[in-house]
This record gives structure tokens, sequence and C-alpha cells, in this order.
């Protein structure tokens, strides 16, 4: 495996914007959330008058039936029911990804031997794509609890490995050479300065991981699951009920986007010295 | 490394192989049934599948798909793109659309794909676009604006027009970022028609929409052909790889400067 240095563009996580001082931030806040709701406000016009215009709440209801839907499954509780099983899964499986990948991760960035021997099975497997296994998937494990679970932890072990292994490969080997010579052994300089200075690459590897993870949550769901967001989308559209398909996938959107914000303000806490791109 | 080049190929090819042959002893010896999959029968499988032309049509399908899909995608970007990355006013008042369906994951809209287009081309070949348009456009976004505004003032000055401007100076400034996004692009673009094609194949049961991710369901669910699934994922990945090499390659080969 080649590992490339971090290269030139954005990924799936987005731009990067220069945060200005206090006073001019929450004005510039201001000033943005004005203009989401100004655009936002003109799409949700242009929908109405589309969904006016088509006239068949089937194929596009307005945005007033979604909102009524949205407000309905929210306050019956079945948002929070089809949420709470994907995220125990989302949760479990990240977990399992990164309890599993960091520590390989460390062990083959850092001895020559284990990456010569496991690097071979990780690039013949990373090609195929953890939807790919779904079909396999649901034989051995039929529609159920295991089979996005799996999905899930597959889709996230390869970013958590390959961005351990990089980050733990870029770490200056001056500050392991100073630490040795200060007479520090092997676990203090793994763990009091390998770790820490790979720590920021590899929360960006756990955020390259959860997105991952997020995309095959809801096509594994989507087949081969009795519960979650993308059993629930799937549900409402064999009904025909499309305002609840929709508010369903608006829901996804949300969650989606405070799942990235989460893991960002996660990143910035606990490696603020460095904010770089990871290897997808 | 390459004072011992046998021994590094030889622990290279260790696991792989290793795991391989206990596969194969493993089923021979413990298998109750004789559905169980194994390389040797995956090999053949995977010959017949070919020799027959099943596994290239399905294939040929599938990146028709993917190829229609990424292009409407990339032709959006690139102009939604350029205009973003030129006008701040433009990029204020569509800014927040992309931001807001961004998160959404392309899988999840196949439901509304399949009310609106139907079980056919068209419903995968939104997906497919849907997945790709996010990465190319963010990137184009990003390329275009990160051009030197020093050069496009120089070219100004020396009387060169607006379209000239774009082609001679924002292109190839923008190019690098360009393949990164068309990189992440196909990748998403090829994992979103597997999954449409499955989720189709599931839900709508079966019909005669074709493609790869179809067969796999077809195998799964027809004619139990564990063989058949594994010939399928394995030239699913075949196809991923030659995907992210290509444009690798093309991007090296374009791009020589950024070597």
């Amino acid at each position: 495996m080649k590992v490339k240095a971090p290269s030139a563009g954005v990924g799936r996580a987005g731009r990067v914007r220069r945060v200005p001082a206090f006073p001019a931030r929450f004005r510039s806040g201001l000033e943005s959330a004005g203009l989401y709701l100004r655009t936002m406000l003109v799409f949700v016009l242009v929908w109405y008058g589309a969904a006016t215009w088509i006239d068949n709440p089937v194929l596009l209801p307005t945005p007033i039936d979604v909102a009524g839907s949205f407000a309905e499954l929210a306050a019956g509780g079945e948002m929070a029911m089809h949420f709470l099983a994907s995220g125990k899964r989302l949760l479990f499986s990240f977990v399992l990804a990164g309890l599993i990948g960091i520590p390989l991760g460390i062990v083959m960035g850092l001895n020559r031997l284990t990456f010569q021997l496991f690097d071979p099975v990780i690039e013949l497997l990373r090609p195929i794509s953890g939807i790919a296994w779904i079909p396999l998937g649901l034989f051995i494990f039929g529609v159920g609890e295991a089979l996005p679970t799996a999905i899930m932890f597959y889709g996230a072990f390869f970013p958590f490995v390959i961005n351990t292994i990089a980050s733990v490969r870029s770490v200056d080997p001056s500050y392991v050479s100073a630490a040795r010579t200060l007479g520090a052994g092997r676990a203090v300089v793994l763990w009091h300065v390998v770790v820490p200075a790979a720590l920021p690459g590899i929360l960006v590897g756990a955020r390259l991981a959860a997105g991952a993870g997020w995309m095959s949550m809801v096509a594994a769901e989507l087949i081969g699951a009795p519960s979650g967001l993308g059993f629930a989308v799937e549900w409402y559209r064999e009904l025909l009920m499309t305002p609840k398909v929709l508010a369903f996938i608006v829901l996804i959107g949300l969650l989606g986007y405070l799942f990235d914000r989460l893991l960002r303000a996660g990143q910035r806490h606990f490696a603020r010295w460095s904010q770089r791109e990871g290897i997808t | 490394m390459t004072r011992l080049p046998n021994s590094s190929m030889l622990r290279a090819m260790l696991l792989p192989v290793g795991l391989i042959i206990a596969w194969q002893v493993g089923v021979m010896l413990a298998a109750s049934s004789d559905r169980a999959p194994m390389p040797s029968k995956v090999v053949v499988e995977g010959w017949k599948l070919l020799s027959s032309g099943d596994l290239p049509i399905a294939l040929v399908q599938s990146l028709g798909r993917v190829l229609l899909g990424f292009g409407w995608a990339t032709a959006l970007a690139l102009v939604l793109g350029a205009l973003m990355g030129t006008y701040r006013a433009v990029d204020r008042a569509l800014d927040p659309l992309i931001e807001s369906f961004r998160p959404i994951a392309p899988i999840a809209l196949l439901p509304l794909a399949i009310l609106w287009f139907g079980t056919g081309t068209p419903a995968a070949a939104f997906i497919v676009g849907y997945a790709a348009f996010f990465p190319m456009i963010v990137n184009t976004i990003h390329g275009v604006s990160s051009v030197d505004p020093q050069l496009i003032r120089a070219a100004r000055t020396l009387g060169v027009d607006r379209l000239t401007i774009l082609r001679q100076v924002v292109l190839p400034g923008a190019m690098p970022f360009l393949f990164v996004g068309a990189r992440l692009a196909l990748g998403v673009a090829w994992t979103s028609i597997i999954a449409a094609e499955l989720a189709v194949g599931a839900k709508a049961g079966g019909g005669s929409t074709g493609g790869i991710g179809q067969m796999m369901f077809v195998f799964y669910a027809y004619s139990v052909d564990l063989n058949g699934i594994i010939v399928c994922m394995i030239s699913v990945g075949l196809i991923a790889l030659l995907f992210d090499r290509g444009t690798r390659r093309l991007e090296q080969w374009m791009l020589p400067w950024k070597r």
C-alpha cells in the first residue's frame, strides 16, 4: 500500500472556513443564518408550487404535508424508535471497528513485518464495498440485527486502519529518538509520544469511518433489517405514504448533519493543533 | 526492502494464500452442505459466468448507469461549482441548499426514486448522480476559488476575455481538485449503483432491470448460488480498484507538474 501524503481537495468532509474573532463571529453567524433561511424559504416555496402543480400527493406531497407527518411521527415516538435502533447498531459497530482497527493500525505502522503480512489482505478487501457484502451477509446472518451491524463494521474498519497507519508513520522520528535518548522504554514511547502525535490523524480516520458507517447503514437497513431509519423509509414507500417517506429522509439528513458536526467538534477538542485531511 | 525482493514477496503472499487454502480445506473437511462456497468452486463459477457472457453483460449495464449518473452530476457540478467559486452572491444563495442535501445518504432517496422513475435505469442513474454530485461540486468550488487571483488579474490586464481566462487560467488551476472530486465521485457512484440495483431487486421483486447488483440478488434469492455471489463481489472490487487507479494514472498523465 502506498500511503499518500494528504492530497489536495476536500472529501465528504467539507470546506474549511476561517473563523473570525468573537464579535465578528457572532454577527457573521446571524448573517449566515439569514442567508440560510432566505435560500431555504425560496426552496420550500418552489417545492410548494411544484407540488400543487403536480397535484399528486403520492408523487410529491407539499412541504406542509411533510411537516405534518414529521410532527406526527416525532410525537408518536416512531422516529425515536427507529433512530434508537439505527443509533445502537451504528455506535456498536463504530466502537468495535475502532477497538480492532486502531491497535492493528498502530502495530502495522510501527512494525514492518506485520505490515507486510496484513497489508495485502486489507488492500484486497478494501475495494469491495460493504454494500457488496449484503447478499452474502443476508445468507449468513439473515434479516435482523447482525447484518446491518456487520456491514457498518466493515465500512468503518478500513478508514480506521489506514488513517492510523499513515498517522503513526508520520510521527516525527526525532521525537521518538529524543524520548529514547532520555531513557524512555518502548511502552512509554508508544503511549506518551507515538499515540498523542498520531491522534489527530486517527481522529480524521474516525470521522471518515463514521461517515462510511452512516452510508452503509441506510443501505443495509433498507434491504435487510426489521427496524431502523433505512427500513422506515422503504416501509412507507411500499405503503405509498410519501409524506412519511420524505419526513424520514429529512430526519436522515438532519442526523447526518448533526453527526458530522459532533465528530468535527470532537476532532477540534481532542486535537486542536491539527486540521488535516484524511485518506479515504 | 529491495535487498530481498523474494522474501518480501513471500511475506505479502503468505496471508492471502494461507487464508484461501484454509478456506478451501475447511469447507472440504467440515461443510455440512454442498452449497458452501469454496475457492475452487468460485473459480469454476467465475469461468462459467465469464464465458457465458452473463457477467460481462451485467457489468456493462451497471457501468453504463454509473457513467450516465456520473455524467449528469459532473456536468451540473462543474457549471454550478464554477459559478459558485467565481461569484460570491451565487455561492451565498446556493451553499445552504448544498449543505442541506449533502448529509442525506443517497440510498435513502432510493424509495423516492422508485416512486418517481420506476425500477429501471432512470432511478439508478438518479441515485448515482445524487451520490456523485456532492464530492464533485465541493471540490470544484474549492478548486476554482483557490486559483491565485493575481493570475486572473494578470490575464485581465493583458486583455484576455472571460471565456479564455476560464479555459486557460481557472481550469488548469482547479484541475487537481477536479481530479480528487472525480475520484471520490466515481467511488461513491460505483458503491451506490450496487446498492440501488440490490435494493431494486430486493424490493421490486426482481424484474428485468439487469446489472451486477441485480445479478447478486438473483443469486441470493432465487438460485442460492453463493459461489456466484462471491464472483460478483470480486468483480465489484476489481472495477472499484480500476476506477481508483485509473483516475490516479490519468491525473499523473494530465498534470505532470503535480507528481
